[in-house]
């Protein structure tokens, strides 16, 4: 779902886990990137220590939505040619669905990568990419060292 | 007359907070509650750095106490009963970057509620909340009534 002379491949899936490594907040939630046909998925692995709902349980909003702003965050320094760590100007979240204990996926799409303003738009589901528990749109400041 | 003072709801938000593992993970406490205006505080800590050069905290990291600030806040309304609010959405605008090393609050308060909608707005700040490094909005929904049942009567000290 990439456009098409921007895809993911521009940066390497070991070049994400090294941007991955330098977030500290990245690797506290433990996300992974990984290669699913041509898109890149974004992974929270499932963990107690993320619980914000004991009753449930489920996965406090601000995890899945700190997860989400990180993917997409992620998804753009992946279509940069100098990458940069990008600059959050806002983020606009809609939950859908409680997330449960389990694993949460996320998938972005470079709606508009401009020269400063980008604009990307995330998708987070559990068990059913249909049935998503979260949509978010997100712009970021790049400066790109070109 | 409020329907809750401002004692009793800082013994419901406290009881909230401390109920929410990851916030309790993360040491966000309550750091005041005035009349319907809910303030958070969540400790500066490395786990939470976005940019690891500056120093400076990850959105993310906003993104979540904003969260749980506006969400708590809804409880704090005098406009309606506290009510079980799951989040319906958040925005939140990026308006400056914490300094490395501070602690950030975050205050929020229901500025509509309606039968079934909670409006909330609120910012977050390091040193001052008329410089806040965040703004966000967002609705939550009114799904069930909380049991008040155990709060302290009204008339105790306020905090």
């Amino acid at each position: 779902m990439s456009m098409p002379d921007e895809g993911p491949e521009k940066t390497s899936l070991d070049a994400l886990d090294r941007w991955l490594r330098q977030v500290p907040y990245a690797a506290f939630l433990g996300i992974n990137a990984e290669l699913r046909e041509s898109d890149v998925i974004f992974t929270l692995p499932s963990n107690r220590k993320f619980i914000g709902n004991p009753s449930l349980p489920a996965i406090h909003g601000g995890v899945i939505g700190g997860f989400m702003e990180q993917a997409a965050a992620l998804h753009l320094i992946a279509n940069m040619a100098n990458p940069a760590l990008p600059k959050i100007i806002n983020f606009s979240l809609d939950y859908l669905r409680p997330a449960l204990l389990h694993d949460t996926y996320a998938h972005c799409v470079l709606s508009r990568k401009g020269r400063f303003i980008s604009n990307v738009t995330i998708t987070a589901w559990q068990e059913d990419s249909g049935q998503p528990n979260a949509i978010a749109r997100a712009h970021f400041l790049t400066s790109e060292n070109n | 007359m409020p329907l809750l003072s401002n004692a009793q709801k800082y013994d419901l938000v406290k009881i909230m907070n401390d109920h929410i593992p990851h916030a309790t993970l993360l040491g966000i406490q309550v750091e005041s509650v005035h009349e319907e205006e809910l303030t958070l505080k969540l400790p500066y800590q490395a786990a939470l750095v976005g940019d690891s050069k500056a120093g400076t905290l990850h959105g993310g990291a906003i993104t979540l106490l904003l969260d749980q600030t506006l969400g708590m806040a809804t409880v704090c309304s005098d406009a309606s009963k506290p009510a079980v609010t799951p989040t319906l959405d958040l925005r939140v605008d990026h308006l400056g970057v914490a300094p490395a090393g501070m602690s950030i609050f975050a205050s929020a308060r229901v500025y509509k509620a309606t039968r079934k909608i909670l409006f909330v707005e609120g910012v977050a700040y390091c040193e001052s909340k008329d410089s806040p490094i965040a703004r966000a909005t967002g609705s939550w929904v009114r799904v069930a009534d909380v049991d008040l049942s155990w709060l302290a009567p009204a008339d105790r000290k306020a905090v």
